[in-house]
């Protein structure tokens, strides 16, 4: 695999859609090109912030934060 | 679009909110807008890292209804986004200490957990049925999702959200539709390929030049992607 074509698979690897056997020459060309593979695949996540900016915001209920901070509270005390 | 012919376009505008000072170096930035002096989202995830719960109640403020979006995408259902939203800052709290600003933005990290925790929710909760039929009614009456979206004349898009609305809705509907089922349902290609009861190589096609078009648009608006 060169590092087009690992770019290719890079897109469809972050959102999860490689197949098995796809995956395992992947990984394969991912250790081959090392950091310049790793580079290339922290950008391509930026894919996942881009899919769900692209959405509009959806209300969520007050309680739902209340919960949250008050469980997370309880586990900070000792 | 190169970046000054960016920022001038987005200056024409007149905007209620205020624009964060650091827009000047990355001026396609994520929303919401931050005021001045706001801290910024890496900010934030240092002194959740610190066990601040300040912080985890701004960045709640700030990203919860775009992660109530992507799991309401998801899931489709109202009750089951607003329990997972509340288990995912959760998380995010629990495993802040996982994230490293090397290897992306804190926006990026929690829509990966999020993402990841909706498609698990979606199939642990066995709502797979209720929301194939939600979304097959969907389907029928709009057939892409961000299209539909985007049709919503009483929604003031932001900038960001509608320049990668932009960009993804250049796409052919098939390359929107195999992109929208292998985001956000989950789905492999032989799953979309049977879904769609399209060739597996079709797919496979649809998905690497759909995600190709959309990178190559958000670096051209990015600049930095």
């Amino acid at each position: 695999m060169n590092f087009k074509e690992f770019q290719n698979q890079s897109r469809l690897y972050v959102i999860g859609a490689l197949e098995a056997e796809e995956l395992e020459e992947f990984e394969k060309a991912r250790k081959k090109f090392g950091k310049k593979a790793e580079d290339y695949l922290g950008k391509c996540y930026g894919l996942h912030e881009a899919f769900a900016l692209s959405l509009r915001p959806a209300k969520s209920s007050a309680a739902i934060k209340d919960r949250l901070m008050a469980m997370v509270r309880a586990r900070k005390e000792p | 679009m190169g970046r000054s012919k960016l920022i001038s376009s987005t200056r024409r505008k007149p905007r209620k909110r205020v624009r964060v000072t650091k827009s000047r170096t990355r001026p396609f930035s994520v929303v919401p807008q931050l005021e001045p002096g706001a801290p910024s989202d890496l900010e934030l995830m240092k002194a959740i890292q610190a066990e601040d719960p300040d912080a985890l109640s701004q960045l709640y403020d700030r990203y919860n209804g775009i992660l109530k979006a992507l799991i309401l995408r998801v899931i489709h259902n109202e009750a089951e986004a607003d329990d997972l939203l509340q288990e995912i800052f959760m998380e995010i709290w629990n495993q802040a200490k996982n994230f490293s600003s090397q290897k992306g933005k804190p926006l990026g990290w929690m829509v990966t957990l999020a993402r990841r925790r909706a498609i698990d929710g979606l199939r642990k909760k066995q709502a797979y049925a209720r929301a194939e039929e939600r979304l097959q009614n969907e389907t029928e009456q709009q057939p892409d999702a961000w299209v539909h979206n985007s049709t919503e004349e009483e929604i003031v898009l932001s900038d960001t959200r509608s320049l990668i609305r932009k960009v993804i809705s250049g796409l052919p509907p098939a390359q929107q539709q195999a992109i929208d089922l292998a985001f956000f349902r989950g789905m492999s290609q032989r799953e979309i390929a049977a879904k769609t009861n399209t060739p597996l190589g079709t797919v496979k096609t649809r998905l690497e030049l759909g995600l190709k078009k959309i990178y190559d648009g958000l670096k051209e608006l990015k600049g930095e992607l």
